[in-house]
């Protein structure tokens, strides 16, 4: 019998406030599958894994459990200290008494005796562990990163500077996401593209990154260090490598929709390319609005092309690529005004969310960046920003803050009033939030020095009058209910996540919170990764963030998987499946139930068999066996009656 | 014929009659029969604020396991509040276990000592889950009966004519509980003048408050808000308010004497049910059925001098 | 009153990282059950069960990732099928079919987690002990 010793931690009071860990010592002291037992307030700290390693070595302990905090968080550490004290890392088990056990119940004797039966559940499995070694597996030394705005762009920079190859997928016909949209940048008013194009292009000229716009990823298989991806460009409808970017096509267009780029204050034709700064500089051909498409006439753009770049029969191209690292970086979305019905569902013309502001702003946008409103293109003498449009609202709309809202929003009323000396904006807001650099003196700058009226309430209604835009609202700190007849109204609406997230999230086999955000690996150690392996997350998809905490996070993610693809070997993890050869019948069903064709047959011994490197490790072939030949390693049917023996027995 | 089971609830037996009466024959016309359910008792008036009682669900729920149990599975109301009442009980049956089960607990207990309800019934029968579908008589009217028919069935009489849709407060929230529109931004009612051929016009103040109670412990703030949603109405175009709620029609029709005294300048304004105008739209005359009399303030404006206009605003004296 | 004893099986990827949550957001619930961790629902074999049955559990969880979420991709079909296979056996057993539960519970549903702890444990207190002929004849 191995000598099992077991070390349960007090985690201060987080475990030793409900569980009373020195009966629980006692009780496992007199138990005889276990050799040795202790306590200690941190077992994680250094001395706590002193503690193991020298009692693995002085009582020559064959196997470990560590009763503690969830595996997630500190399998690894106490792994490490089993190998450093000369045991194979697999004989070091964690027993989960605090977020399974100390923390979700109140009743010590209860709690005590559960966290007793976890452990000796615990004890029981590493009893039945054998000794392994991590699976030798080849990686590919590529990336793959989705979504083409900053972080995206940022993330596809780092990984191709330290010398990797990279693949830059993006959906839109053009890089740039929502930052290209944006006039100024908060706190320092630094023009948005002058520092985003460059980047736009230095990522679309480097040698390591291949650039895929206008497409989408279509799927993903394998695994950390071996995925398959298939990639959808979706036809332009124009051969890109002979048009020259002259737009010609473009102006000649008869078709004209609503510019997404824009928010709906100008136009586009069906053959277009969303901004002039667009990387790549090449038109495409949205076939829902091009007129040729839904009636079989036109063709006038094919006309006037004198290269003939246009190609009206081009299909989708699927290219499939081998990487070794997927990096998220699909970005968001805000809450339409159409779903805000106080708010006038988005049908009062004057009432615009932040983006569509930006463009008001902006240099290069529809009115070169003097303010006018939609509607009759006067200038606005008395604007009202809504903050906190949707957010903060568990009841109707997003329970969260989108956090960005009430820096951009002090941004537009200090850019507004750049612009429009003689004009009044108010602001309702809930409270002002302000985390970050700088960010505190521009609020005090906005409200103080610009004359920018703040009014803490939320506004219940707005309509429109005549030409204007009425406004009700109250401020809460006089008690008086507020009617502003606003010329233009500006709603910071919630950030929320892209429409399509949940369909790339199922191809990813990745995870997302209640709010489409993805989840990543810990909220406060592994930001930057995802739950799944080799899936590695940067910008608003995981949450809304601002330009450098984006940017950031990106380098954060992109470091992650340079660390990853540093070498041309990975290591998985041995608890796979394996085959009594002596057991198996030869029915296949394991072969019929593996997702990864990592189960196989050969046909000169008769038996079935494991692929170690395709094999994650899942166990639906390990039940499916009917003769019980095929087990996982370390979590045998054998082990696993032991355990539920162990948790069901007397504490 | 269809036969409907329908509950009535107090104030339509009393100061709100002209909006049964109007109801139950213009659905005749559309070939339901509204049969008022036997026996009824009071709703609960109003929807408590307290969410921890039961008791005010119990007399919604014996009414509605009662109807469940005699193989109905719907019940129609036209009063606001009994809808709002009777809808939420419901909902609460439908989601709320713990209520669910103490609710129905009560009901069983006290089965024996009821002389009301027949004494074979109720036992062995399972628990009342929510299973009626509860309507709002202009609910019923959107989505079984349709806008698209209804305005095929009804005559030209309102052809254009201006009219400004009142919601109220109960008939929309909360809206999780009752579903029926946006409360923010609702249709229903645009829609339905629509579909009698008359013009909705859009105004802000439609799902404003009309004051509700304070018309009796607040009668001045009541009525400065009652004047505004009337000129605001006006102020856009409206010859007339349609209402459903008859605290609506207090509040805005019957209360515009006093309103006229705080408030200057104002000008008195047609106010009306909606089953009323569909009545009309549908060719009903009957002045005692349309029940102008209980109105006091004329319709002339809305509906001219003609022989239906001209029925309106005489009953001021009866009801002082 | 009558404690039930459970044994919980649950995935890692989903069930048990929405238990973890629980914890970290403090949901109290009934301390009835352990839990053994696996990979993926799929693991659990039907004569788990029946183990942990014979074994003195008087009542099963099976926690699991929603339907389309699985990690492994589809191992969660395989275990609603197994499972509702193995509800059929065990009521020929005498076994409640009531007490083996499978539930769907995201790593986003720590609450969820709760509730359905306290709400089996709760039915199972309802319904008394498992008595089972093999145990008494083991005993």
């Amino acid at each position: 019998m191995k000598r099992v010793g077991v070390f349960v931690c007090h985690c201060g009071i987080n475990i030793a406030g409900t569980v009373d860990v020195e009966r629980v010592v006692e009780v496992l002291r007199e138990d005889p599958r276990i050799a040795y037992a202790t306590n200690y307030i941190y077992m994680c700290s250094d001395p706590g894994q002193d503690m193991v390693a020298d009692a693995i070595r002085e009582q020559e302990l064959d196997a470990v459990v560590i009763a503690a905090c969830s595996p997630t968080l500190h399998e690894t550490t106490f792994r490490n200290v089993s190998a450093t004290a000369g045991i194979n890392p697999y004989m070091c088990e964690i027993a989960n008494i605090r977020e399974q056990c100390s923390w979700v119940h109140t009743d010590v004797d209860r709690a005590t005796d559960k966290a007793i039966r976890i452990i000796r559940s615990i004890v029981e499995k590493v009893h039945g562990n054998e000794a392994l070694e991590p699976i030798p597996v080849p990686v590919t030394r590529r990336a793959m990163v989705i979504g083409g705005g900053v972080g995206g762009i940022q993330a596809a920079l780092d990984i191709a500077n330290a010398g990797l190859e990279v693949i830059l997928v993006e959906r839109e016909p053009s890089i740039g996401g929502h930052m290209a949209q944006l006039s100024e940048t908060f706190p320092t008013l630094d023009c948005s593209q002058c520092i985003l194009t460059p980047k736009m292009v230095e990522v679309s000229k480097h040698p390591n990154v291949r650039l895929m716009t206008y497409s989408e990823v279509e799927d993903v298989s394998g695994y950390v260090g071996n995925f398959h991806v298939r990639i959808r460009r979706h036809a332009p409808s124009v051969n890109w490598s002979t048009c020259t970017g002259c737009g010609d096509c473009m102006e000649k267009c008869p078709s004209k929709v609503p510019s997404e780029f824009d928010r709906g204050l100008t136009e586009r034709g069906a053959i277009y390319v969303p901004f002039p700064q667009a990387v790549p500089n090449k038109p495409v051909i949205d076939r829902d609005a091009c007129i040729y498409y839904r009636t079989g006439k036109c063709r006038l753009c094919e006309k006037v092309c004198q290269i003939g770049a246009i190609v009206f029969d081009q299909r989708d191209e699927i290219v499939e690529e081998d990487v070794g690292a997927i990096i998220v970086a699909t970005g968001y979305d805000t809450l339409p005004c159409a779903d805000l019905g106080e708010y006038g569902s988005g049908e009062v013309p004057d009432v615009i969310d932040g983006l569509a502001f930006e463009r008001l702003l902006s240099a290069s946008g529809p009115t070169t960046g003097k303010v006018r409103r939609p509607s009759d293109g006067k200038t606005p003498k008395e604007v009202v920003f809504v903050q906190c449009a949707g957010s903060r609202d568990p009841e109707r709309y997003k329970a969260y803050c989108s956090k960005i809202c009430c820096m951009y929003t002090a941004k537009h009323a200090l850019l507004y009033k750049h612009r429009v000396h003689d004009g009044q904006p108010y602001i309702f807001y809930i409270d002002v939030r302000t985390g970050g650099k700088g960010y505190e003196e521009f609020y005090h700058r906005t409200e103080e020095e610009e004359g920018v009226v703040y009014l803490r309430g939320k506004v219940s209604k707005i309509f429109r009058d005549g030409d204007k835009s009425v406004v009700w609202g109250t401020d809460t700190l006089t008690g008086r209910n507020i009617e502003i007849r606003a010329d233009l109204v500006v709603l910071a609406t919630a950030i929320v996540s892209q429409p399509g997230v949940q369909d790339l999230v199922r191809k990813l086999k990745i995870q997302v919170d209640k709010d489409g955000f993805l989840s990543e690996a810990h909220p406060k150690l592994r930001p930057v990764e995802s739950i799944t392996t080799g899936f590695y997350l940067a910008g608003c998809a995981q949450g809304p963030k601002d330009i450098p905490e984006t940017v950031a996070q990106a380098s954060g993610a992109a470091s992650k998987v340079i660390g990853l693809l540093a070498n041309d070997e990975m290591q998985h993890d041995p608890t796979v499946a394996y085959v009594d050869e002596d057991l198996c019948g030869a029915c296949r069903i394991c072969i019929s139930v593996c997702p990864y064709d990592a189960r196989e047959f050969d046909e000169e011994k008769g038996v079935a068999t494991v692929n170690e490197a395709l094999c994650e490790g899942c166990g639906a072939c390990v039940a499916a066996c009917g003769c019980g030949a095929t087990q996982q390693r370390n979590l045998t049917d054998g082990q696993i009656r032991e355990m539920i023996s162990a948790s069901l027995g007397e504490a | 014929m269809i036969n409907l089971p329908y509950y009535p609830g107090c104030t339509l037996k009393q100061r709100s009659s002209h909006l049964e009466s109007s109801a139950i024959a213009a659905m005749e016309k559309l070939g339901v029969r509204l049969s008022e359910i036997d026996p009824w008792t009071c709703c609960g008036a109003v929807p408590p604020p307290s969410s921890e009682r039961i008791m005010n669900l119990i007399a919604p729920v014996r009414m509605l396991r009662a109807l469940r149990d005699s193989g109905e599975n719907r019940l129609v109301t036209i009063c606001d509040f009994c809808y709002n009442v009777l809808k939420r009980a419901n909902h609460s049956m439908r989601t709320d276990d713990l209520r669910r089960k103490r609710v129905n607990a009560f009901l069983r207990e006290n089965e024996p000592v009821r002389d009301y309800l027949p004494e074979e019934e109720p036992y062995g029968l399972p628990d009342y889950s929510g299973e009626v579908r509860v309507y709002h008589l202009m609910e019923y009217i959107r989505d079984e009966i349709g806008y698209e028919r209804l305005s095929k069935e009804v005559s030209g009489r309102l052809e254009g004519m201006p009219i400004a849709s009142y919601y109220g407060c109960v008939m929309l929230r909360p809206r999780k509980e009752i579903e029926l529109d946006d409360p923010e931004n609702p249709t229903i009612m645009e829609a339905f003048v629509s579909a009698l051929h008359a013009t909705p016009v859009p105004y802000p103040y439609r799902t404003e408050c009309c004051g509700s109670y304070l018309s009796v412990s607040a009668p001045d703030a009541s009525s400065r808000l009652a004047a505004k949603i009337l000129g605001s109405a006006r102020d856009h175009g409206a010859k007339g308010v349609v209402v459903s709620c008859p605290l609506c029609f207090y509040n805005l029709e019957s209360r515009q004497e006093q309103i006229a005294r705080s408030s200057p300048g104002f000008k008195p304004m047609p106010v009306i049910f909606f089953t009323q105008l569909l009545a009309i739209a549908l060719g009903i005359d009957d002045p005692d059925v349309l029940g102008f009399g209980m109105h006091r303030t004329s319709l002339e404006g809305l509906l001219g001098a003609s022989a239906i206009g001209a029925a309106s605003g005489s009953g001021r004296e009866k009801d002082r | 009153m009558f404690e039930p004893r459970i044994v919980c099986f649950l995935c890692k990827w989903c069930t048990s990282a929405g238990a973890d949550l629980a914890g970290t957001s403090r949901l109290e619930y009934a301390p009835n059950g352990v839990n053994i961790r696996f990979m993926c629902s799929s693991r659990v074999d039907p004569e788990h069960v029946i183990w942990a049955f014979r074994q003195g559990a008087d009542g099963v969880l099976i926690g699991g990732c929603h339907p389309g979420d699985c990690h492994y991709q589809d191992g969660n079909y395989r275990t609603q099928a197994r499972i509702a296979l193995l509800r059929n056996l065990i009521e020929d057993f005498g076994i409640d079919p009531e007490r083996l539960r499978l539930e769907w519970i995201s790593a986003a549903e720590g609450s969820r987690f709760a509730e359905v702890m306290d709400e089996f444990t709760e039915q199972l207190r309802e319904k008394g002990p498992l008595t089972l002929a093999v145990r008494e004849s083991s005993r």
